[in-house]
């Protein structure tokens, strides 16, 4: 009897577990003894880190768009289908088509989508560029904004200890803004507020949520005249008179909210009764080391739907994969995982349009702030506009 | 009287010290001066529109390995698992629609390759 994977989501994390597994079960896949299905609710493929410079000008967004099936190795069966409901009982996911996908391994990889309903008024009065249509809206204010100011705010989730999707995006497009104000030659008549909320994960009243780079952005900031304040955390927007209300009693006032909004897990994991996170959020209990979602022992999870406390990033992912696949394979040639994810992410952060830092850190140390640099923002560029694509297929 | 200023080295800052005196010694470390200088340049003098270009020649050729990579070892698998088909075979198999569309694209690929001779 064929053994069958169930991937369920076609992003950065399902297509990189998709196409990582199928190379590693190969013999297996040849042997007619497993099949890999994948499925997803859109049959295209949208890498989210461009959005950021969409809001820039700096692409259009059609590049960071694909087809998923041409990402797929052959091996990997894809259907377009939502998922509606997981039954781990009885192992199958169930589609919003009425078919019911049964599974021997099933790997949750549904990412996390943003909730900005949750916070009164930022829907109408804030915007953000961790979508493309929010991208775009930015991307016309900014072209539109002669002076006045840009306000930047962040969202933590409720449920301790997890971050909001991608750590230092707020960072970078605070640099990426600056750089661009000034290309544009009106840097001096508008005014960039950087604000970051009281609770961020694992700092209190900083500016960041890892200490070190909590305590060198001030100056970094400084050096390039943005204002920055702790300890605001968004409660609501009146997007009528453009002020933003904090939970410790300010206000503020704006042109532009540019906003890193709540997110939240996919409906179908909320619904599936698997998450404890608080305020309805569905982060996945996942088992730090094996990637296993807690208490179940054919279920696995990795990136933007867990509940651990390293960034919900590709850079995460990436590394993540290799864990989660050499643990599926070894399950079912020796009976139990072997390998073990410490917490390890790599990526190159975007400070300001022309300067790549690259940074790295797992469970057991922060990131550390180096210097960033021309070379550094090339290799960014040629990961989005190329290597991404290589790495999603599994070919990096 | 002059005074002898002694600094405290470690063994590997001793080690840098022989190594660099030796291709100070040996003049080689103008090549290297002159190999960095180059590097440097080249970082320098690239923009990013050239680096745009440079990794969407590098993604065509990615694309173009796994679309043949996912192709060849389709083929080797199906050719093992079946016999080789008569000509009635082959006719069953321009039946399929996934042939067809190769067919095509293939055909299509011939007459681009033509346009340009």
């Amino acid at each position: 009897m064929k053994k069958q994977i169930l991937i369920v989501g076609g992003g950065t994390a399902g297509t990189m577990t998709a196409n990582n597994l199928a190379n590693k079960l190969m013999p297996e896949i040849n042997r007619g003894e497993v099949e890999i299905t994948m499925i997803s609710d859109s049959k295209i493929h949208v890498y989210r880190p461009g959005a950021m410079y969409v809001a820039f000008h700096k692409a259009a967004g059609h590049e960071f768009i694909r087809d998923q099936r041409s990402l797929l190795m052959l091996e990997v069966d894809f259907i377009v289908d939502k998922a509606v409901e997981i039954n781990a009982k009885s192992n199958y996911v169930k589609g919003k088509s009425g078919t019911k996908y049964n599974y021997d391994y099933l790997v949750l990889a549904t990412g996390c989508e943003v909730a900005a309903d949750r916070i009164p008024g930022l829907q109408e009065g804030g915007d953000w560029f961790y979508s493309y249509e929010g991208a775009k809206k930015l991307a016309k204010k900014f072209a539109a904004l002669k002076k006045g100011r840009v306000l930047v705010t962040v969202n933590f989730p409720k449920t301790p200890n997890i971050p909001h999707q991608c750590g230092i995006a707020p960072v970078e497009t605070t640099m990426m803004l600056h750089d661009y104000l000034t290309e544009k030659g009106i840097r001096d008549d508008i005014e960039i507020i950087y604000t970051y909320p009281t609770k961020s994960q694992a700092v209190e009243n900083g500016l960041f949520l890892q200490a070190p780079t909590s305590d060198v952005l001030p100056m970094i900031f400084d050096s390039i005249n943005v204002k920055h304040k702790t300890s605001f955390t968004l409660a609501k927007v009146d997007p009528k008179t453009k002020t933003a209300y904090s939970e410790e009693g300010e206000k503020m006032e704006f042109d532009i909210l540019m906003s890193t909004p709540p997110f939240i897990a996919a409906e179908v994991i909320r619904k599936s009764g698997l998450s404890k996170a608080l305020d309805d959020e569905g982060w996945l209990p996942t088992d730090k080391k094996t990637l296993k979602v807690k208490g179940l022992d054919n279920v696995y999870t990795l990136g933007d739907t867990v509940d651990l406390s390293v960034s919900k990033a590709g850079g995460t992912i990436h590394n993540q994969v290799d864990v989660l696949v050499d643990n599926i394979a070894a399950e079912m040639r020796f009976g139990y995982p072997t390998e073990s994810y410490d917490g390890k992410v790599i990526a190159i952060a975007q400070m300001g349009l022309q300067c790549g830092m690259p940074l790295w850190y797992d469970y057991e140390e922060d990131v550390k702030p180096t210097p960033c640099s021309k070379l550094g923002s090339f290799v960014r560029l040629g990961f989005n506009k190329s290597l991404y694509w290589a790495a999603a297929r599994g070919m990096l | 009287m002059s005074e002898v200023i002694q600094t405290k080295k470690s063994a590997e800052m001793q080690e840098i010290e022989d190594k660099m005196t030796m291709l100070v010694q040996t003049g080689r470390i103008d090549n290297l001066i002159d190999l960095l200088a180059v590097v440097s340049d080249q970082i320098e003098m690239t923009t990013t529109p050239i680096v745009e270009k440079m990794v969407h020649s590098i993604d065509n050729i990615a694309t173009a390995g796994f679309v043949t990579e996912n192709a060849v070892r389709y083929a080797k698998r199906e050719s093992a698992k079946n016999e080789i088909p008569s000509l009635f075979g082959m006719l069953k198999l321009l039946k399929d629609e996934d042939t067809r569309k190769g067919l095509a694209f293939m055909l299509n690929l011939t007459k681009g390759i033509g346009k340009q001779m």
